[in-house]
This record gives C-alpha cells, sequence and structure tokens, in this order.
C-alpha cells in the first residue's frame, strides 16, 4: 500500500493528481483541465467587483488547502437521529467525498428514477451528466469559484426522473465532510423530465474544527416541461470553514420549484441563488434563512430571471443575526421583453439580536417588458419589537423565552413547508439552540 | 395569603401616590387606587387622563418611569419586579391594542404562556444561579387541550382560533376575545381591562362582556378601563372612578357611571374644579 500523499492548494500538478487517480472518461478529464484553465485565465474577485463588494477574500488562503488523499470511515449512519423515523424513496450518505451509505426503492429503480452519488452516475450513466453537467445550467466559466469547482469536484447527488414519473416519498443526501483544513466540492446534478415530480432534500455537515475548511459546492437544476420539484438544502458546515455556492434552477415550461435553503453554518458563506424562467408558464417560489452567530458573514445573491412570458417567482429570505454577525443580501428580478404577464416578488427580512449585528439588503429591480402583472420588492431590518416582548411578558413569559418564541414565529413560517417532519423538528431545534447560546452569553 | 386559621385573605391591589412619567413628561400625578379579589371596578375619564398609563405602569412598561409612590400586590411592592414576574403573580392586562406577534400560533402562545403562569413566581424564593434555564414544568398535552375547549365554548370562540397567528389579522372583535381568552386560560387573581370596548359593535361587545361575567367570581378582581359608560351596562361595577389629568378625581356606586355618562366629563370636571379650586391654589 501507498501511503498518502497530502497535498497542498488548488494547483495544475493537484488537477493532473486528481484526474489520474479517479477513473473517469476522457471527456469529463477534458472537462476538468478546461475548467482548470478558466480558473487559471479568470481574476480572482476583489472588493472592486460590486458582488464581492460587502466580502472579502482576505482570510481565504486557497494555497493552503489541503487536498487529502487520507480517509476514515464513520462510524454509524450519517442520518441525523430526528430523521431516523422517516420514510425515505432512496438515501445517499456521502462522507468525505465517498459514498458509504446508498439505498433507493426498488419500485423507482424500476420506474428509471435514477438517484445516486455523481462518480457512479459518471460511470452508469455517463451520457445524462455529458450532457448537463456544467454546460447549460452553471458552466465552468460561469465565475472563478465555479470553475475552481469544474476543475476539482469531487462527489455529490444525481437525480434524473423520468418523463411522468412521481416520485411520492422524499429522497435524501446527507453529505458529511471532516473540513479540518480540508476542502469538499460536492455537486449536485438534478434532471426532472417532463411533468415529473420529486422532493429532494441534501444536507452538507462538518464537526467544529480547529483549521479552516473550504468548501465549494454547485447545485444544477433543470427542470423540463411541466416538472414539479421540491428542493431543500441545508448547510450546517462547522464554523470555521468558508463556503462558495451556486444553486441555480433552469425551468422550462408550466415547471414548479420551490426552493428552500437553509445556511447555519460556516464562518464565511458566500453564495448564488437563482431561477432562470426560459419557458412560459414558469413558477419558481425561493426561499432561504439564514441563521448567524459569532463572527459568521453571510453574503447571499440571488436573482430572479424572467425570460419567458407568464412567470411567477416569489423569494422570501429572511435572517437572524447575533454577536458581530453580518449578512448581505442582494436580490434581483430581471424580466426581458419576452416576460409579459409576470409576477416577480422579492423580500428580504431581517431580525437583529444584538446591537453589534449588521444586516445589508439591496434590492434590484430590471424590468425590460411593458405589461407585466406585479413586481414588488421589501427589505427590512428589524430589532426585536418591544411592544411584542411586553405583550409576551405580560403574559408570563421571561425575556428570553419571549424572545425565543418571536424568533421561532420570525422563521417557523418557512420551517414548516420544510416536508419532512424530522428535518423540520431537527432545524426548529437547532435554531433555538442557537438562540439559547447567544442569551446565555 | 394565608392566615393561621387558615382564613385567607383576599388579593389585594393597592396603588398610593403614584407618579409616572413618560418622556419626561409627567402622565400620574399621584395615583390612590385600591381593588379586592371578588370587586369589580370601573375607571373612567377622558382621554389622555392617564387610564391606559395606569394600566401600563401596573404591568411595567419599559417606557414610563415611576418617579415617586407604590404598586403592591399581594402586600408585595411590584414596582421593581419585571412584567412577566407581575404576571406570574396573577395580574393581567387585557390591552386595548395587542401585538400581533406572527408566526406564533395562539395555541402555541396558550401553552408557553400557562406553563410560566403555573411556574408562578416567588419574590422571597433564593434567585436562579445565572445562567441556568429554570426547569419547565409542561403540561400534558390532554389536559391543555380539555381546557382549552371548556374556555372556548365559554367564551364562544370559533375552534379555528388556536391555529391562527396571535392577532394577525384579527377584527377588533376577535382581538378582544382573543384577550378574554388568554385571561380565561391563565386565571389571574387581577385583571385589568384596558378599553375593552373600544372598536366593538353591540354584538362583539356583549359577547365579551358575557365572556368577562363568567369569569367573575370571588377570586377576581376587576378594573375595566373605558371612556364611555355602555360597557358598563353589560358589566356591573361595585365601584367607579373618574380619573382626570393623572389621579383618580371622584369615585362612588355604580349609579355613578350613569350620571357620569348624562353629565359628560366636561360638566363633572367643572364642578370639580369649582368646588376643589382652594385646595389646587394650596397645592400649587
Amino acid at each position: 500500500m501507498t501511503a498518502p500523499t497530502a497535498r497542498r492548494g488548488f494547483t495544475t500538478e493537484a488537477v493532473d493528481a486528481l484526474i489520474q487517480r479517479r477513473d473517469e472518461p476522457e471527456w469529463m478529464r477534458e472537462r476538468r483541465r478546461e475548467a482548470w484553465t478558466t480558473y487559471q485565465e479568470l481574476p480572482m474577485p476583489t472588493q472592486q467587483d460590486e458582488e464581492w463588494r460587502r466580502t472579502s477574500l482576505r482570510d481565504i488562503h486557497l494555497e493552503d488547502v489541503e487536498l487529502s488523499e487520507d480517509w476514515h470511515a464513520p462510524t454509524g449512519t450519517l442520518l441525523p437521529e430526528a430523521e431516523r423515523k422517516e420514510t425515505f424513496g432512496g438515501f445517499l450518505g456521502i462522507y468525505d467525498g465517498r459514498r458509504v451509505e446508498y439505498r433507493l426503492d426498488d419500485d423507482l429503480k424500476a420506474k428509471g428514477v435514477i438517484f445516486t452519488d455523481m462518480a457512479t452516475a459518471l460511470r452508469e450513466h455517463g451520457d445524462l451528466v455529458r450532457e448537463y453537467f456544467m454546460t447549460k445550467c452553471v458552466p465552468a466559466s460561469d465565475s472563478k469559484f465555479a470553475a475552481l469547482h469544474g476543475a476539482f469536484w469531487d462527489t455529490g447527488t444525481f437525480l434524473y426522473v423520468p418523463k411522468g414519473v412521481a416520485v411520492e416519498l422524499p429522497l435524501r443526501t446527507i453529505v458529511a465532510a471532516s473540513l479540518d483544513g480540508t476542502a469538499s466540492l460536492a455537486h449536485t446534478l438534478i434532471i426532472l423530465d417532463e411533468e415529473s415530480q420529486a422532493t429532494f432534500a441534501e444536507d452538507f455537515t462538518s464537526p467544529l474544527t480547529g483549521n479552516a475548511g473550504f468548501s465549494s459546492r454547485v447545485a444544477e437544476i433543470i427542470l423540463k416541461r411541466g416538472a414539479n420539484l421540491h428542493y431543500i438544502g441545508v448547510q450546517h458546515w462547522g464554523k470555521s470553514v468558508h463556503d462558495f455556492h451556486t444553486e441555480r434552477v433552469l425551468l422550462d415550461r408550466d415547471s414548479t420549484i420551490i426552493l428552500q435553503t437553509v445556511e447555519l453554518g460556516s464562518r464565511l458563506s458566500k453564495g448564488r441563488v437563482e431561477a432562470i424562467l426560459h419557458g412560459n408558464g414558469a413558477t419558481a417560489k425561493l426561499q432561504g434563512l439564514y441563521v448567524e452567530d459569532g463572527r459568521q458573514h453571510l453574503d447571499r445573491y440571488t436573482l430572479q430571471d424572467h425570460r419567458a412570458a407568464d412567470g411567477t417567482s416569489d423569494l422570501l429570505f429572511k435572517g437572524v443575526l447575533t454577536d458581530k454577525s453580518r449578512s448581505v443580501f442582494s436580490g434581483l428580478i430581471r424580466v426581458s421583453p419576452e416576460g409579459k404577464k409576470t409576477a416577480a416578488y422579492q423580500q428580504n427580512r431581517n431580525l437583529l439580536l444584538s446591537r453589534t449585528a449588521r444586516a445589508d439588503s439591496i434590492p434590484n429591480l430590471e424590468i425590460g417588458a411593458n405589461d407585466i402583472l406585479g413586481c414588488t420588492h421589501g427589505a427590512t431590518v428589524g430589532k426585536v419589537d418591544e411592544e411584542q416582548l411586553f405583550y409576551l411578558m405580560c403574559r408570563g413569559l421571561s425575556r428570553i423565552d419571549a424572545t425565543h418564541l418571536i424568533v421561532e414565529g420570525f422563521v417557523d413560517p418557512l420551517i414548516e413547508q420544510v416536508p419532512i417532519t424530522g428535518l423540520r423538528e431537527a432545524l426548529r431545534h437547532e435554531i433555538q439552540e442557537r438562540v439559547s447560546v447567544l442569551e446565555a452569553q | 395569603m394565608e392566615k393561621e386559621n387558615g382564613h385567607v385573605e383576599p388579593v389585594q391591589l393597592v396603588i398610593r401616590d403614584l407618579h409616572a412619567n413618560v418622556e419626561g413628561k409627567e402622565i400620574l400625578r399621584g395615583v390612590n387606587l385600591t381593588v379586592t379579589q371578588g370587586e369589580t371596578h370601573a375607571l373612567m375619564g377622558p382621554n389622555g387622563s392617564g387610564k391606559s398609563t395606569l394600566a401600563n405602569v401596573v404591568m411595567g412598561h419599559p417606557k414610563y418611569e415611576v418617579t415617586q409612590g407604590e404598586i403592591l400586590f399581594n402586600g408585595i411592592n411590584i414596582l421593581d419586579l419585571s412584567p412577566d414576574k407581575r404576571a406570574r403573580m396573577g395580574i393581567f392586562l387585557a390591552f386595548q391594542y395587542p401585538s400581533a406577534v406572527p408566526g406564533v400560533s395562539v395555541g402555541n402562545f396558550l401553552r408557553r404562556a400557562l406553563e410560566a403562569k403555573r411556574e408562578g413566581y416567588d419574590p422571597n424564593a433564593p434567585a436562579e444561579p445565572t445562567g441556568q434555564m429554570p426547569k419547565r414544568k409542561g403540561i400534558p398535552p390532554a389536559e391543555f387541550r380539555k381546557m382549552l375547549n371548556e374556555k372556548m365554548r365559554l367564551l364562544k370562540v370559533d375552534n379555528t382560533f388556536v391555529n391562527r397567528y396571535i392577532n394577525e389579522g384579527f377584527s377588533g372583535g376577535e382581538k378582544k376575545r382573543a384577550e378574554i381568552l388568554q385571561m380565561a386560560m391563565l386565571e389571574p387573581s387581577m385583571a385589568i381591562l384596558d378599553e375593552t370596548d373600544s372598536g366593538l359593535d353591540v354584538d362583539a361587545l356583549r359577547i365579551v362582556s358575557e365572556g368577562v361575567n363568567a369569569l367573575r367570581g370571588p377570586k377576581l378582581g376587576v378594573l375595566i378601563i373605558t371612556h364611555y359608560q355602555r360597557i358598563l351596562d353589560y358589566i356591573t361595577p361595585d365601584v367607579v372612578h373618574v380619573m382626570y389629568k393623572g389621579r383618580i378625581v371622584k369615585s362612588g356606586g355604580r349609579d355613578f357611571a350613569l350620571e357620569v355618562d348624562k353629565q359628560g366629563y366636561e360638566r363633572l370636571i367643572q364642578d370639580l374644579e369649582a368646588s376643589e379650586g382652594s385646595e389646587e391654589t394650596v397645592e400649587a
């Protein structure tokens, strides 16, 4: 056996080593090389760039990230305790880049549903992956970090639902990583064929570590005519992780997505959530929730891109911030001249629990069509309302309990829409714990 | 308060020479009032006389600063206690304008409030060690459900109420009924109803009043704050007080309310000022 070789930094040698190590088809190897070239060509974003104006990369040292081949299997199942009584159509457990748990209902297999890890998908369904992997949804040229992802992606979920198939039970993935000075580059690729339907939830989780971890995630979601997806992504990386991600959904005619993202972990989380409505009559409901404490920094860019008629998009992002945490929300609604009868709504609401927390909200509209149904945006940043607190305290609740209840009420309308009971309860619990920790300080 | 012979003294709310400011302006200028468990008092007065301020000061609203006087409840000065402790001792305020708390259902809220109430507050108990959350006694869901159904029936409240967010999108009448439902669940020994009649049509006023009447009894002291006499057609008070410029200027029996209503505040106050003019001069 050869001793594991620790490699440091994202370099040409590291790409070559990765290509050598992984038994992938030549076209994928070529894509990795191309992505690496793109990465080298693109400048590192600076705070002169509008999208990066409020987020500094000063503390990110990509040259120090370890691309280790060292691997220790986890003990026990990755599925959280709270969800062990749930019934899933399929479950995928990924640990440090490798599939460690896997199950898919036979009837789904029989119907042609493909739900597996990316490496297996590449081996067994190469043509599908080749057609959709970082081609039309999130190409490597999309951004510096997308390019890095294209070169170094390591794992993730592949989901394909054939035409007309409805997957009734939710599909579930847990991506766990040690992220102790190391990296995770998970790729999610979802293709829902015409008139198909599914619910998919994935978690990104890592323990609290001393060394800065690095994560670059990309989720590509392609919905064909009439397809219907409920996607839930929960990020609870350890608090020393730097997380970069892009979640983008392409919506064809009459397709519908509910896309929920919950961001709880990481030191820095910089990402995009985008819905491209390119077919007539598509509907996108985008919901985000972030809970930040300590010195966490979250910077979110969202896009509702209406390129076709009769589309509806409804975005609601809510943040709870404590300590010295900071959030930046920058959302754009863009309606092309083709976007007739568009209805687009955007709301960002932030609840500050400390005087030192800060939330910035920057809404933007670009309306190119002249007969839209409605287009509104709104942003709020506020403390817990003193009159609400007094009211609740007059019913016997202590200041802490009253604050908890107000936070619960603030986040719950989003959480209650998560269609998995165990996950919903776990999220409620995790958020309340976070608020309690703050109050005890 | 239990005495040695087992006889239970009725709880009293005693307000003595209470002065309070809001934003530096004196609103309460020496209020004296005693309400005993089992009694119903009405506090009337024109707008701006300080009635709602008094209600808020009794509960400990942070906006008001008490500059003089004391409020005793069950013999204990409560002025230094936070609103939640006052509530857990048994004081209840039905708000004129109850806050909406989006995302929190009436049912969830009532359960938490009832848990807090049952925990109670003993001002003589040693302080909790800091950083330690107090132990919470949960209420069995079946027991809670049963109690809630009972109270909702009593107050003719619709079942769907429980799942709605507190006061969000409630009509004026629904808000007031929700307040009385909370009062019914928490079973206070002293309830202050702040302009519970305002904004209600005759039917809503009747339903709310019937609710309050159903809760009245030897264990409940009630202070009804109102601008108009009409709620007193439904809830008969034992004592009626008139407040003016931050003080209670006259008190009387149940018929006094009718007198006030017929006469109007202006006339009443003119008469009072005429008869007490000399006293005012001395004070000034």
